[in-house]
């Protein structure tokens, strides 16, 4: 079959999200389900029908989200509803709309843990740190279901 | 113009803590947060207020705890808002500065005589994300209804309007812009978006006549 001519194609946008909490690699299906359950309880079938949303891509703490032009903005309010992705505690904070993917990957700033990582214990639980820039220390409960996770700074740690 | 996060329950009622939330909301583009039950003065980064907030099932009991000590170290004084009597008497209170969890009470709990006192009082009434992300199906439904009803009466009485999150975590903390996509679900504008996260620093500091000093 041969392809549309480009003026006959649908315009699209691309919405570059930043996944929280640092260090979480959802499935990019998980993220899709995510964003398209959160898009249809806000605004309906038809809406999201019509707005076409798909995840693109999604690695290194961030995901593109694919929608019809001139819906980005309703996109972005639904990914600002999403509270989890699978059964994990998360969030999509939109970062940059585009007409291509190409220019949101000069906007990914990937965040690595700094070295230094340790554990430390709280409230009688064992946690895992993993320290970011910005004096960020993120524990996660070592546990092999339902981890809580703990979001202090260098300063909080220090005070302990 | 001091944009503020009106209210977030950091650690041990979170999971994350005071400074953790004042680093995101200074990355999230607000200048200023209240923290619920903490708040201590920070170098660097966002300004920290204190926050109290009050539930009392009469108006006689928020008085009585307007009073107490915990209250009287706050920068900012919620009463959580109850029935219609209730709301009207409360917004008569003088230490009293924001009605919050508007949301909860009853369908026109919150009507034009107390909007007229607010107004007149200078009193504020916290419209609460928290509802509009965490909730789904017709608990958001009865959340939107009631903020499009205070906006009505707030465009009408000119009373303040104040935004809060009321994130305990991080991941519950959003941008401005993103507040700006989920006010606009109930037809808030841009700019009464923006006034209303100003309104914290407007009620902390309100417009006094000049003073010549000397």
């Amino acid at each position: 079959m041969r392809p549309r001519p480009p003026a006959m194609r649908t315009k699209r946008r691309y919405i570059l999200a930043r996944i929280l909490p640092y260090g979480a690699t959802p499935d990019q299906k998980e993220v899709y389900l995510s964003v398209v359950e959160a898009a249809t309880s806000l605004f309906g079938d038809a809406a999201v029908g019509l707005a076409q949303p798909a995840v693109v891509f999604c690695d290194g703490g961030y995901a593109v989200i694919r929608c019809r032009r001139g819906t980005e903005k309703d996109i972005a309010t639904a990914l600002a509803t999403v509270t989890a992705i699978g059964v994990c505690r998360a969030a999509l904070r939109a970062v940059a709309v585009s007409g291509t993917i190409h220019a949101l990957k000069r906007r990914v700033r990937p965040i690595r843990p700094l070295s230094g990582d340790g554990e430390m214990t709280i409230e009688g639980r064992c946690f895992t740190m993993y320290r970011y820039p910005r004096q960020k220390v993120d524990l996660v409960e070592k546990s092999i279901k339902h981890q809580k996770l703990l979001f202090f700074t260098e300063p909080d740690l220090e005070e302990r | 113009m001091k944009i503020t996060d009106a209210s977030v329950r950091p650690y041990p009622a979170g999971d994350s803590t005071l400074a953790r939330m004042a680093v995101e909301a200074a990355e999230l583009g607000f200048d200023s947060v209240v923290a619920i039950g903490e708040g201590a003065p920070r170098v660097g980064g966002p300004a920290v207020l204190r926050g109290a907030v009050i539930s009392g099932a009469s108006p006689k009991e928020v008085i009585k705890q307007v009073r107490e000590p915990a209250a009287q170290h706050a920068d900012v004084i919620f009463v959580n808002a109850g029935d219609i009597a209730f709301n009207r008497a409360v917004v008569s209170i003088k230490e009293v500065q924001v009605l919050r969890n508007i949301h909860a009470a009853r369908k026109n709990a919150f009507d034009h005589v107390a909007a007229r006192s607010a107004a007149q009082r200078g009193l504020a009434v916290d419209i609460s994300l928290a509802p509009l992300i965490q909730y789904r199906g017709t608990k958001r439904q009865r959340a939107l209804q009631q903020y499009e009803d205070i906006l009505l009466l707030h465009r009408r009485y000119g009373f303040l309007l104040t935004i809060s999150s009321g994130a305990c975590s991080i991941l519950e903390q959003r941008s401005v812009r993103e507040i700006r996509g989920l006010c606009a679900l109930f037809g808030m504008t841009g700019a009464e978006v923006n006034e209303a996260l100003a309104s914290v620093g407007r009620i902390v500091e309100p417009d006094q006549p000049v003073r010549v000093v000397g």
